[in-house]
């Protein structure tokens, strides 16, 4: 595709008018849809002039600093995150491996688990040296073994893999198939067999049940620090522990993916 | 003073519906929030929904012993339940729009919890 082509297209896509808003920035990412580093490597290839992009992932803003299509570096991580603040404020070559590679994961664990990404263009206020271009998007692309067209997961399989950090074990039904399981999940397949049946046709009565899909935590019911999760969307049900620390994430990811 | 502290919670959480506190010994709802008028009938089948979602003594809703918290997620609302730690027959019971930020509600509620039973 030669550069005019690729500009044309850029343009056209910029023209759009489909883009939706949350707050005055832009919503790339909807519930890991597409991917949060393909959305980001988008973001940075949409880019020709000087710009700060800021990316709100729901815990962190992250700014970097791009022009010509290329990503300049990282102006910072608030707050800040794992190698962010001896990453921060480098400009970005590509002779440095290392720190190209250590860009790539700390960005890959900030936008990969956030339900939702969004964006702000903003003046640049400067960064590194002028003769210091960056790293061109589509290079980072391969660089990073990012898929930029990934098929898109069912909704229930987009939140177990975004959240698989967060899970202890689970345990994936299909009507009566057992779809996957991961973890330890012999604890959840007791509560399969004996308990789930019971506790479905009395939730199936009460005021608050509705017709689509449906997450229910419940902590406090099993030994330790362990709560348990039951999601429900169509034909699957997936039966889950996890710590109770992640109770915002998961709702916070599953409002994204489901509505 | 338990309704000044629902009312805070309805108020000072935009998504928030109703917040109701129950006792399920008696099954009853003991207070609301002041701007809620829901008939007996939906505070009764509020109340059910504490029971079947947080378990009362020897029957958990799942696992092995009655729930500390609950929160159910429909594409019609939100709904968190809580148990009060020193008197685990009262309940928080509130309904919120489906789009809430769990995690600040939820937190919310907690503290809303906590003062109830101090007081």
């Amino acid at each position: 595709m030669s550069d005019l082509t690729a500009l044309a297209q850029k343009l056209a896509s910029l023209h759009s008018s489909d883009d939706r808003f949350e707050h005055g920035a832009r919503i790339i990412a909807q519930g890991g849809v597409p991917s949060g580093m393909a959305a980001v490597l988008h973001a940075i290839d949409d880019t020709v002039l000087e710009r700060q992009l800021e990316i709100m992932t729901g815990t962190h803003i992250v700014t970097l600093v791009a022009a010509g299509r290329r990503l300049r570096g990282i102006a910072g991580v608030v707050p800040p995150k794992g190698k962010s603040p001896r990453l921060a404020g480098e400009a970005i070559s590509r002779d440095d491996k290392k720190s190209l590679a250590a860009i790539g994961e700390l960005l890959n664990e900030l936008l990969m688990p956030a339900p939702r990404l969004t964006l702000r263009s903003l003046p640049s206020g400067g960064f590194g040296r002028s003769g210091e271009r960056g790293v061109a998007a589509t290079d980072l692309i391969s660089l990073w073994q990012v898929d930029m067209e990934a098929e898109v997961l069912p909704p229930i399989e987009r939140f177990l893999s975004g959240n698989r950090a967060a899970l202890k074990a689970f345990l994936h039904v299909r009507g009566d198939e057992v779809v996957a399981t991961e973890g330890d999940s012999a604890q959840l397949q007791d509560l399969m067999e004996n308990q789930l049946d019971a506790f479905l046709e009395k939730k199936a009565k009460l005021s608050g049940n509705a017709d689509g899909p449906q997450l229910i935590s419940l902590e406090g019911v099993l030994p330790g620090n362990v709560a348990v999760a039951l999601a429900q969307a169509g034909d699957d049900i997936v039966l889950i522990t996890y710590d109770p620390v992640a109770l915002a994430q998961l709702h916070a990811s599953w409002q994204a993916i489901f509505r | 003073m338990v309704v000044a502290a629902l009312d805070e919670l309805r108020e000072t959480n935009p998504g928030c519906r109703m917040v109701a506190y129950a006792d399920l010994s008696t099954h009853m709802v003991l207070v609301t929030d002041s701007g809620t008028t829901q008939p007996r009938e939906v505070l009764d089948a509020l109340c059910d929904e504490a029971a079947a979602l947080l378990g009362t003594r020897g029957a958990p809703p799942i696992g092995a012993a009655p729930g500390t918290t609950a929160v159910w997620a429909t594409p019609a609302s939100l709904r968190v339940f809580l148990r009060a730690p020193d008197e685990p027959q009262d309940v928080l019971c509130c309904v919120c729009a489906p789009d809430v930020n769990v995690g600040k509600f939820v937190a919310n509620a907690f503290a809303c919890l906590d003062r109830i039973s101090s007081e």
